[in-house]
């Protein structure tokens, strides 16, 4: 491989962790604490509405949640004045929207999944406040694995909804996804498969990371 | 007095709108170093009136603390966090500000005192029922409280591992002097531990007392049952020269050392330890023939249930000793009981 194109398979990859990672953490930061909300109130009126709409959306096509946040940027649209069509910053508002069902979803599951003696055993014991999330984080920290990674690999490997607000701007809003499909059309193979073996390495490394994490928390 | 007091409720009040239930306790007060057995049927609010000591209910009013240290609860199913036997005592102590060498110390003289320093490293899911009661009674106790709260401490323990437990809670509650309230349904696990006794029936305190005189007296025929006074003949008590007796029929009466007003319609309580079957004659104090219909025997002790005046008549003896444990169904029985051991119950 020449080494113009290892520079461009570098650049590409740093663009696409530039989006992938803000919009992980931003999903996790609203889908967290809304997932722990839905999980520990078990009852209440709009509950069924919001958990049949997370998990609506861990099924949603992400082409068509896309869409939606192009009709939300689109000049003419609500959010059109704030000119993001086309940035990196659309991809990122798009990957939020695709992560955060993940997040919640499987956020609710686990924090469902506690005993129900857990909250008040906590409570008896008379666990401060902010220790007490710390250690409700600690109990579903198999659950926050697998949201991270579910939440990380729709994001990475999405190619429909980063297209279609981002546009594959070179330079600018062209990340791995959307350069594969381009480089395949254009018959560039070399380029392409080089920059599937990140994409994939990627996954694999990052899935590898936590678990080693997890492995060492449970020790 | 009052100044031992570690908790004490005056007015609590508890009310379920959806099953209707109200638990109303008009006065009860925990002391320093006593443990309180609350005691009732299923249903009567004994874990309601747990979880309001503990603070857990939040219409109940009423409840005020006094004294140092704080007030906590072990579950009847008590929940393990994620993480070591160690981890799960040590998280009861997160964010009090104290030094990572003391948190240490008080975490092995937890699990010390309650036999599991073993397994400290061991993860808090792989434990049996047993274990786990051990680990939450040491991440309650690691807290120093003033007040500590059981919900069925006993429950899904064998007979050695009881008593184990409560030997070493016995000696937990010495060494720190905290005051226990304890809730069960089972009697004798109730007496392993109590030094008071406190009965509940439908969301009302029947009768709070030291733990003899709750056996020995019970106030009415309901806490009579519940405390295992189990014969309760009805009959009219003569009050004469001699003493008083309760008369059940022309042929049936029974002496007791109690008084009353002459005439009067009373239960005559008898514990079916304190009812003896005989052969012959027997000592104590004859009250007749019974019958017997049956005779279950768990090794330790014989329950015996005799006819006697229509009615049928439990006696407890140790298993294995004397003519007794020939007893069979159908065969006749002398009965007796000593009058300093016959209760008298007023009866409507």
């Amino acid at each position: 491989m020449s080494e113009l194109s290892a520079g461009l398979i570098a650049g590409i990859t740093l663009r696409t962790l530039a989006v992938c990672l803000p919009a992980l953490a931003a999903a996790l930061l609203i889908g967290l604490p809304l997932g722990i909300a839905l999980g520990r109130r078990r009852r209440f009126r709009a509950r069924g509405a919001l958990v049949s709409l997370v998990n609506a959306g861990m099924g949603a096509p992400p082409v068509v949640v896309g869409l939606a946040t192009a009709l939300l940027l689109w000049r003419n649209g609500p959010l059109g004045a704030l000119g993001l069509m086309y940035t990196p910053g659309a991809m990122v508002l798009a990957q939020i929207v695709i992560a955060l069902p993940f997040v919640v979803g499987i956020t609710l599951a686990s924090v469902g999944a506690l005993d129900e003696d857990w909250e008040l055993q906590v409570r008896t014991l008379g666990v401060p406040p902010r220790w007490r999330w710390w250690l409700l984080l600690r109990e579903i920290r198999l659950g926050l694995l697998a949201a991270v990674i579910a939440a990380l690999g729709g994001i990475l490997s999405e190619v429909g909804a980063v297209m279609m607000v981002g546009g594959n701007l070179e330079g600018e809003t062209r990340v791995l996804t959307t350069a594969i499909l381009m480089f395949t059309q254009m018959g560039e193979y070399e380029i392409a498969l080089g920059l599937a073996a990140v994409l994939l390495g990627l996954t694999l490394l990052l899935a590898g990371l936590l678990t080693a994490v997890q492995q060492s928390g449970r020790a | 007095m009052s100044d031992r007091r570690a908790l004490s409720c005056r007015g609590l009040r508890v009310v379920r709108p959806a099953s209707g239930f109200t638990l109303e306790v008009d006065a009860l007060d925990l002391q320093t170093g006593e443990v309180l057995a609350i005691l009732g049927p299923n249903g009567a609010g004994k874990s309601t009136l747990l979880r309001a000591l503990a603070g857990l209910e939040a219409s109940a009013d009423g409840v005020t603390r006094t004294g140092e240290g704080p007030v906590t609860m072990v579950f009847q199913r008590p929940a393990a966090f994620a993480g070591s036997v160690a981890h799960n005592v040590r998280a009861a102590l997160l964010g009090r500000g104290l030094e990572r060498g003391e948190v240490e110390a008080r975490v092995h003289e937890a699990l010390e005192r309650f036999g599991i320093g073993g397994l400290a490293r061991r993860n808090a899911s792989s434990l049996s029922g047993g274990e786990l009661r051990r680990l939450a009674l040491a991440r309650a106790f690691v807290l120093r409280p003033r007040a500590l709260l059981l919900d069925e401490p006993f429950d899904d323990l064998d007979v050695a591992g009881q008593a184990q437990l409560s030997l070493d809670l016995r000696r937990a509650i010495e060494r720190t002097g905290v005051a226990v309230a304890m809730v069960t349904h089972d009697l004798r696990r109730a007496l392993l531990l109590a030094d008071r006794v406190a009965v509940l029936l439908a969301g009302r305190l029947a009768q709070v007392d030291t733990r003899d005189r709750v056996l020995d007296h019970p106030r009415s025929p309901e806490v009579a049952r519940i405390v295992g006074m189990s014969n309760l003949v009805p009959g009219r008590l003569v009050v004469g020269e001699d003493g008083s007796r309760v008369e059940v029929d022309d042929q049936h009466r029974i002496r007791a050392r109690g008084g009353g007003r002459d005439g009067a319609c009373v239960w005559a309580g008898i514990r079916p330890e304190d009812l003896t079957v005989d052969f012959g004659g027997g000592g104590g104090e004859g009250i007749g023939k019974g019958i017997v219909r049956s005779v279950v025997n768990d090794g330790v002790a014989m329950t015996v249930a005799v006819e006697w005046a229509g009615l049928e008549l439990q006696s407890v003896l140790l298993a294995g000793r004397g003519p007794a444990r020939r007893l069979s169904a159908g065969d006749p029985v002398s009965l007796s009981v000593h009058p300093e051991r016959v209760h008298l119950l007023a009866r409507d």
